[in-house]
């Protein structure tokens, strides 16, 4: 089952949740910063083991969305969440 | 005797305006040149290319539009101006009218001036077959600053 950018069931389109990314620039102190859309049955640790090989990384990512995240056993679909470089 | 008091006082001051007329008038002081005052221009995005591969400029080696299942796909994009940019890769699966997103990255840097900049995306699994797209966003603006359509096939 793939959820769509409207966070409703898309079963006709595939799924990219394995895609990896990244950027750089020439721009001296360029920061990059990826972000992710929940998906339902994601948690912090799912997402930083996806994005970092490192479950207990989920720090690194609520720490970057204090701003939205007020516990970081709560997160929700839909919410955008910022991704920090890995470490 | 005040002819002679006269004569004390009247001379120095004699004497001093002699001197002063005989002196060069100071030289006028060089104009100040104050540089035009030239704002930056603001950032803006220039080029957009997509490929398999970026050189150590963040160029796009050899330009394409077609990509194969297990390429990493490249977008190399290009900005002018000076000023702090905030810019963001937002790369989308597309069918028909529907889309799915399959990334989305920002980067963040303060421009003196232009800049190459690369985004890229893989997928271990391998991309599915299909027509994709890569916007590229400047700022917080909702509309893209360029698109660019791809395959893979």
């Amino acid at each position: 089952m793939t959820i769509g950018q409207d966070g409703k069931n898309d079963d006709d389109m595939p799924d990219f949740s394995d895609v990896r990314s990244g950027a750089s620039s020439t721009a001296p102190g360029a920061e990059v910063v990826q972000t992710y859309e929940v998906k339902s049955g994601d948690s912090l640790s799912k997402i930083a083991k996806n994005f970092y090989g490192n479950g207990n990384a989920w720090k690194r990512i609520y720490e970057a969305n204090t701003d939205i995240l007020k516990d970081p056993n709560k997160i929700y679909p839909g919410q955008k969440l910022k991704i920090p470089p890995k470490a | 005797m005040k002819k002679l008091i006269a004569i004390t006082f009247a001379l120095p001051v004699m004497g001093t305006l002699a001197c002063t007329k005989s002196e060069p008038p100071p030289p006028t002081p060089a104009p100040i040149t104050v540089p035009a005052t030239t704002l930056p221009a603001p950032l803006s995005v220039t080029t957009v290319t997509l490929g398999t591969s970026i050189g150590a400029d963040k160029r796009v080696a050899a330009p394409t539009e077609t990509f194969g299942a297990k390429d990493t796909i490249y977008s190399s994009v290009e900005t002018a101006g000076a000023g702090h940019a905030k810019l963001r890769a937002h790369w989308s699966f597309v069918k028909g009218e529907k889309t799915a997103k399959v990334d989305d990255t920002t980067i963040e840097f303060d421009a003196a001036g232009p800049t190459v900049n690369e985004f890229h995306i893989s997928k271990p699994s391998g991309w599915p077959k299909g027509d994709y797209k890569v916007e590229i966003f400047l700022g917080d603006g909702e509309t893209p600053a360029a698109t660019r359509s791809f395959k893979v096939s």
